[in-house]
């Protein structure tokens, strides 16, 4: 990952702004007067060429908050802004690249038509929707698919005709809700890939997702939230010094499985010629790995049992009930 | 391109979607109308069919009928659908503007109900000489506005638009009965309601004669085009989502 420096906060305190969310609130009322808090004094700010995650578990607000950042909802308390201009307002004069959580398409139209629909009215010329679309589509390998209808494509396919969509313009903000729901390993994949080929410094990316996996390869920062309420923003990257606070790591011996013990005397067989160690820090990881290789090991892989992210995520959820 | 110019062309496809989605069915529902109704009528009448026929009033009252299901045909889920199904997400992420856009699909049905009523009139016409084309459209874009406009509201309020537009035009009819001329407080309360009352007489007039009172006709514009300036606001301030 090339991304922005994960844990400087003065970065992120004097990056350019470009999306805001100023102790936001959402309650949802029904018509019986019972009322939903979604979001709570929620309070955010997104920098350029940022690629930040929202992680949190299911009905934690994730979805709600990206319906207010465009618009399609309005906060009962608080305000988000984008580039200075009240959410709505920006998304109408500039548009933004949005794959949704549920990808919903008219199912009569034919993938093609339906994005030169979306390219029409996003502003592309004339001229260049055909270019436009027929780029969107090779990116995301929907050839054989352009001329069937959205009701006859599988779940993956769909999820990739909601892409394409959000790609048809060279957006300044891109929001990706579950994006890589329903893809196959190949398309995850893919799919990672062109998010990096999007990072850019004047673009910012927001993912929500389940999937921590994802968002630690992907995202510069992390904010968790739960029951509406924003937990913590993490930063995704390891640093030599910070302490891990005994976190463990899987590490797989090709040879000299009888050194482990001399180095890390707490190991415990996994089986296989695999070993789950814990230590206090990546120094010390890197310190005893470095001893055990010097002793003659041969050292296959280490990976941590959870990541940064992870662990983190798990401390924040974990608090928050 | 101004988004002004890239919603306008989306009018295109905004158009194809009325002629597929309502007007096949506005079209088949006026040829069912029409065989069900004109054959007879001509095959009993003949030639001899005039204004001042006993069924010219009963043609009069099943064309006006008729443009009134075309204009709920048009209408339905013209904003309600959007929301119910989630369409609006990937639309409206675009630059573009939810109330021009609604408000252009609005125009774009009275042009596609005018001209399903083309056709049908002028094959009125072809059976019927004395029924005239002009009157007809000019009827039924009157109520497109009239019934439209509340309908367009309906639809940006809630997600029943069908059966609320239904209620509210039905309890129309029967408040009014009930109430209207008593001359007391609730008889000025249903005047209020949708002027529904005013239709028979317009119906009869206009597709009759080519003539209505204005004031008919500009209670009946006014109301239509303040709900649909309400459902306009409701869009503007309201939210997309639920």
């Amino acid at each position: 990952m090339a991304g922005l420096p994960a844990t400087d906060d003065a970065y992120y305190r004097t990056a350019a702004l470009v999306i805001e969310f100023r102790n936001v609130g959402k309650i949802y009322k029904s018509l019986l007067g019972n009322s939903v808090k979604a979001v709570e004094e929620f309070s955010l700010t997104v920098v350029d060429g940022e690629i930040l995650g929202i992680a949190g578990p299911n009905g934690a607000g994730k979805t709600t908050l990206i319906a207010m950042m465009l618009g399609y909802l309005r906060p009962t308390a608080g305000a988000v802004e984008i580039n200075g201009l009240p959410a709505r307002q920006y998304v109408e004069r500039n548009g933004i690249g949005y794959l949704s959580e549920l990808i919903a398409i008219n199912p009569k139209w034919r993938a093609e038509t339906a994005l030169v629909r979306f390219a029409t009215l996003a502003g592309i010329s004339r001229s260049e929707i055909r270019q436009r679309v027929g780029y969107v589509i090779d990116l995301l390998g929907l050839d054989e698919h352009r001329d069937k209808k959205v009701k006859a494509l599988s779940k993956g396919n769909l999820q990739r005709l909601g892409l394409a969509q959000a790609l048809l313009r060279d957006e300044q903000i891109l929001v990706l809700d579950e994006p890589t729901h329903g893809l196959d390993p190949v398309w995850t994949q893919r799919f990672r890939d062109i998010v990096e080929e999007l990072r850019r410094p004047d673009r910012t990316i927001l993912i929500a997702s389940h999937n921590l996996d994802e968002l630690q390869r992907l995202a510069d920062r992390v904010a968790i939230i739960d029951r509406g309420r924003l937990q913590r923003v993490v930063s995704t990257g390891y640093e030599n010094t910070a302490p891990l606070a005994g976190a463990r790591f899987r590490v797989t011996l090709a040879s000299g499985h009888e050194l482990i013990r001399a180095v890390f005397p707490q190991a415990e067989d996994a089986g296989r010629g695999e070993y789950d160690v814990t230590v206090r820090s990546i120094k010390d990881l890197n310190t005893a790995l470095a001893d055990l290789i010097g002793r003659g090991a041969l050292v296959a892989s280490v990976v941590p049992e959870r990541s940064v992210l992870e662990q983190q995520f798990r401390e924040a959820v974990g608090e928050s009930q | 391109m101004s988004r002004a110019s890239s919603l306008a062309r989306y009018a295109l496809w905004q158009f194809r979607d009325f002629v597929f989605e309502r007007g096949v069915a506005i079209l088949i529902l006026s040829f069912l109308w029409g065989y069900a109704l004109i054959a007879p009528l001509r095959g009993a009448m003949g030639s001899q069919m005039s204004r001042a026929s006993p069924i010219w009033p009963l043609m009069l009252q099943g064309a006006s009928t008729l443009v009134s299901l075309s204009v709920l045909i048009a209408l339905n889920g013209i904003i309600s659908s959007d929301r119910k199904l989630g369409y609006y997400r990937f639309l409206f992420s675009k630059p573009v503007n939810p109330v021009l856009y609604y408000a252009q699909a609005f125009f774009v049905g009275l042009i596609g109900v005018v001209l399903s009523m083309l056709v049908l009139s002028s094959l009125m016409h072809t059976i019927l000489p004395i029924f005239s084309i002009v009157n007809f459209l000019l009827y039924a874009a009157l109520i497109y506005i009239a019934m439209g406009g509340i309908g367009f509201f309906v639809s940006a309020a809630t997600r029943f638009d069908w059966v609320s537009l239904a209620v509210v035009w039905l309890g129309s009819r029967i408040l009014r009965s009930l109430y209207g001329p008593k001359g007391d407080w609730r008889s000025k309360a249903v005047e209020l309601l949708p002027p529904v009352h005013k239709l028979d007489e317009v119906a009869n007039s206009l597709i009759g004669t080519g003539t209505a009172h204005a004031t008919d006709v500009l209670w009946l514009l006014g109301y239509g085009a303040l709900f649909f300036v309400l459902g306009l606001a409701l869009l503007r301030w309201g939210s997309l989502a639920d």
